[in-house]
């Protein structure tokens, strides 16, 4: 029992730090080792993300922390799946679907949520840069998205945000609608018509999480 | 009735300067391509197909925004120097051009592999077309109106256009790789710095776009050792003063004028007025361009008449002893009504002439 607790300590801190090799290494030894999946996901790869998020908070960990703490989990998550294949012991928390708006190829935000959402578990459609008002209707009627993230960094991706999200509204996409991106206000998100909006890409990830749950209580 | 541009250059300059003769607080705006196109009804290819027509559209917009200031939007360390990356290195289709906005760079497409940074050619900017007319439009506004044209420069927003993504990653696994493009973007940047010199004459100040001055980016170590050191570098060779811009929303403004002689401040986070003024009161002579008027906020969802106030509150907060200048940040987006941009000058004119009158 030592011996499991140790190796969980020591992947949670692979992740931490963001190193992908070893976190390999270990999510090898841990399946080997006959440690749950879930035991593996919660006391692991999640405390991992949750410590980083909480040291980014801090202002001890920066960008590149926790780009590189994503990088670690998505590895380990990727194995942790592909070790399952029948059983379905990782439950997905549901479908995301996620871009950055048309007419800008900023992505950074945008990568690190998605990063960090696929780690806890969702499924992450992500439709990358440049992408249409048609493009996410398209897609959001496709796969039903709990939750559609649009993401932009410049001011002038403000509009096209109106642009988009109207266009979702008119389709009767009822999918709940956050925004990402550092331009963004209270008083822009409430003109754009979305539920809520993120300054950054760790903000996005908590204020996703709360989204879901506000929905999930009133469903 | 014509506009008086040297009124102005003297209003512009002379508080950059310090100086006590000024007559009323300056209006700055970044009006890039896309308030151009708005206000011409060109296209950016229409913009850029020869310095006399994209000249007189600078011109025009400007003039039309009431701004007493004026500057060429591609003269920019962002997407033009991007392209010119992408030219050198045969790498055309990391770029996507637009009708109505600027030209992007598909970030992290030109320097996607290690190789592709040790081997990437810095760009020749006197053999590049959106370069060369770049330069004539600066050089032909300083000559028909007389305003000295400010140069922009800048390191890490050329290392995002290039490296995208995978620049922060290397900050943690591949310091050193990243250290080298950053040589070369240095390297390249002096390459606009001289072509400038050749052709548009000296500039009077530097316009630094540091985007790598912000918590959201990185560590302020980080950011000196990415951007920091290669602006002090700059400053060695480039004997005028340095402004520094960024638009993000936790700048390191009071922690870099600490480590590096700029003039200038440009943004407009963070958004409490108090912050404003307790940095004036701690560095009296760095002049605040800005400071909390964001161009999605009261710009963007408010009235002229909410604009007013805010640049009323800016006004009777840092304009008392000069050394300001109101600014709208970032870039002026297609959505901003034009009253709402109008409102600035108006309340200047209503508000900025000095001596402010605080009550």
């Amino acid at each position: 029992m030592k011996e499991e607790e140790e190796l969980l300590v020591k992947l949670k801190s692979a992740i931490l730090k963001g190193e992908p090799n070893n976190a390999i290494e270990l999510v090898n030894k841990s399946i080997n080792m006959g440690i749950p999946v879930k035991e593996i996901l919660n006391k692991a790869i999640l405390k991992g993300a949750e410590e980083a998020g909480n040291l980014y908070e801090k202002d001890e960990y920066f960008l590149p922390d926790l780009l590189m703490t994503g990088d670690a989990i998505n590895v380990a998550t990727d194995l942790l799946k592909n070790s399952l294949k029948e059983k379905s012991e990782i439950e997905s928390k549901g479908t995301i679907l996620i871009g950055t708006v048309e007419g800008d190829v900023h992505d950074l935000g945008k990568s690190l949520v998605v990063s960090l959402l696929q780690g806890q578990g969702f499924e992450v459609v992500d439709l990358g840069s440049d992408v249409s008002p048609e493009e996410f209707l398209r897609n959001a009627k496709e796969i039903s998205p709990i939750l559609i993230g649009l993401s932009g960094l410049m001011t002038m991706s403000i509009s096209k945000m109106v642009e988009t999200v109207n266009l979702l509204k008119s389709e009767n996409i009822q999918s709940r609608i956050i925004v990402g991106g550092g331009i963004l206000s209270k008083e822009s998100c409430d003109m754009i018509g979305a539920d809520d909006f993120a300054k950054d890409g760790w903000e996005g990830v908590k204020k996703i999480n709360n989204l879901i749950q506000i929905k999930e209580v009133k469903q | 009735m014509v506009k008086d541009w040297s009124a102005s250059v003297n209003r512009i300059f002379r508080t950059i300067g310090g100086s006590k003769r000024v007559d009323k607080v300056p209006f700055l705006a970044f009006a890039g391509e896309q308030m151009i196109c708005r206000v011409t009804g060109k296209t950016v290819k229409e913009l850029y197909s020869s310095p006399k027509i994209y000249a007189n559209a600078i011109i025009n917009t400007f003039e039309f925004l009431d701004t007493d200031s004026i500057n060429v939007p591609s003269a920019y360390a962002g997407p033009s120097e991007a392209l010119a990356f992408a030219e050198a290195n045969n790498k055309l289709d990391a770029i996507k051009w637009f009708d109505y906005k600027p030209l992007m760079c598909k970030q992290g497409v030109i320097c996607k592999s290690e190789e592709d940074i040790e081997k990437l050619e810095i760009p020749d900017h006197g053999k590049n077309n959106l370069w060369k007319t770049t330069l004539l439009t600066a050089k032909m506004i300083n000559d028909k109106i007389k305003f000295p044209q400010v140069i922009s420069l800048s390191i890490w927003s050329v290392v995002q256009e290039l490296r995208g993504l995978e620049a922060y990653k290397d900050m943690r696994r591949n310091p050193d790789l990243l250290l080298k493009l950053c040589e070369k973007i240095y390297e390249s940047q002096m390459d606009v710095y001289e072509n400038w010199l050749e052709i548009v004459g000296m500039p009077p100040n530097v316009f630094i776009a540091g985007y790598s001055f912000n918590r959201h980016m990185m560590s302020f170590q980080d950011a000196m050792r990415y951007e920091g050191q290669f602006i002090k570098r700059m400053m060695n060779k480039i004997k005028v003063p340095f402004m520094l811009h960024n638009c993000g929303t936790s700048p390191y403004f009071t922690e870099v004028v600490k480590e590096i002689d700029f003039i200038a401040v440009n943004g407009s986070h963070p958004l409490d007025i108090e912050y404003w003024i307790d940095f004036k009161k701690k560095n009296p002579k760095i002049v605040i361009i800005g400071a909390n008027i964001d161009v999605s906020r009261e710009m963007f969802t408010g009235t002229p008449t909410d604009v007013e106030e805010k640049v009323k509150e800016n006004i009777l907060n840092l304009a008392p002893g000069g050394r300001y200048i109101c600014c709208p940040v970032c870039s002026l987006p297609w959505g901003v009504s034009i009253p709402n941009i109008l409102a600035i000058p108006k309340a200047i004119e209503k508000y900025g002439h000095y001596p402010i009158k605080v009550n």
